[in-house]
């Protein structure tokens, strides 16, 4: 409170007009009217809704929700039945998926049979030249034609 | 929980494409074809001596006429390898095997080629024990039918499966091969960028 006496006075005096002629002015104020004259939409468009989202804590808020609670609350089956099974299968091209894990499969197993013909050629070549002496030499020949693999001495370079 | 099977060595597969192929995938790779062609073969005669009997009303075998049979057997077996070999370097058995035929370089070969690699093939077939010891014992694998064409064989397979499995596990494909060529090229490329 003010020290001055009448300052005081004063200060209660329009306190209590204020009390007695606020409540006046709101109920004479039509807020329907009050609002049909904001233009919302330029309103909306001045706030910044980045700036909002980032004061935002989502984590604090996802750590608030109870999971549990809401999908005790969810009628699965009513959620299943509604779902068109044909349709989604027919939108997830499951035949596809079927041939392109198939084809990977005998992709794979055409790569080990032939990677077994590779280590019997490779079992049959050594052996067969060092049946007749040639262990040395075959070290020398080339693995491959020039346009394909790089020559050893290149490789060693 | 997932599952991986242990796949072939790198060794074994990418890090062979290019190498000269092998007695035993050359061998199952022509078993492979002989196979093929004769299959194919006889579903063309059993096809023609249906539509023969659907036009005509009457039965024909071929078989009753060996020579024509032989004659035709023969033409049919020349135009699959010629053609097949002509059009992509490889059969039906070399591609289920993964081998492929190359000029002595290492580029594609042409139609001449294919025509005398199958007459060479031919060949090689009446004289077995001599035309294919070359597989073995020559320094290129370079069998009769390779030399009259002035071809080779190679492995030529993807290995899509051990691929993805190297490029896991390694940075960089094994030496010595085109895909590592590849790889120091492309690593050169930005330096001589830079210095241009």
């Amino acid at each position: 409170m003010s020290p001055n006496p009448i300052g005081a006075r004063m200060e209660q005096l329009a306190q209590a007009l204020a009390e007695r002629i606020v409540p006046m002015v709101i109920e004479a104020i039509d807020i329907d009217a009050l609002i049909d004259r904001v233009d919302i939409d330029k309103v909306v468009s001045r706030v910044d809704v980045d700036k909002v989202i980032s004061k935002v804590d989502v984590d604090k808020i996802i750590d608030r929700v109870d999971v549990e609670k809401i999908i005790d609350r969810l009628d699965i089956n009513a959620i299943v039945e509604k779902i068109d099974i044909d349709a989604l299968v027919e939108q997830t091209e499951l035949g596809s998926i079927i041939a392109r894990s198939t084809t990977g499969i005998l992709t794979e197993v055409l790569d080990v049979i032939r990677a077994q013909g590779v280590g019997l050629d490779d079992f049959i070549f050594r052996w067969g030249n060092r049946l007749i002496g040639r262990r040395r030499r075959i070290a020398e020949w080339p693995e491959g034609p020039p346009l394909l693999v790089e020559p050893r001495e290149a490789r060693a370079s | 929980m997932s599952m991986t099977l242990p796949g072939p060595a790198p060794e074994l597969t990418v890090g062979r494409q290019g190498h000269y192929a092998g007695a035993v995938s050359r061998l199952v790779a022509f078993g492979a074809d002989v196979g093929a062609s004769w299959g194919l073969y006889t579903l063309g005669v059993a096809l023609f001596n249906a539509a023969y009997k659907l036009f005509t009303g009457n039965s024909y075998t071929l078989s009753n006429h060996r020579l024509l049979a032989v004659a035709i057997l023969a033409v049919w077996e020349f135009l699959y390898y010629s053609y097949q070999w002509a059009v992509g370097g490889r059969t039906i058995g070399m591609a289920v095997f993964g081998l492929q035929v190359v000029t002595v370089e290492g580029g594609p070969i042409g139609t001449k080629q294919a025509v005398l690699r199958t007459i060479g093939l031919a060949l090689s077939v009446l004289f077995f024990w001599f035309a294919f010891w070359g597989i073995i014992f020559q320094r290129e694998r370079r069998a009769l039918d390779d030399f009259i064409a002035g071809t080779a064989v190679v492995y030529s397979w993807d290995a899509r499966a051990a691929r993805l499995r190297w490029m896991a596990r390694a940075e960089s494909a094994p030496k010595g091969t085109i895909a590592h060529r590849q790889e120091q090229e492309k690593r050169l490329e930005p330096e001589e960028g830079a210095a241009s």
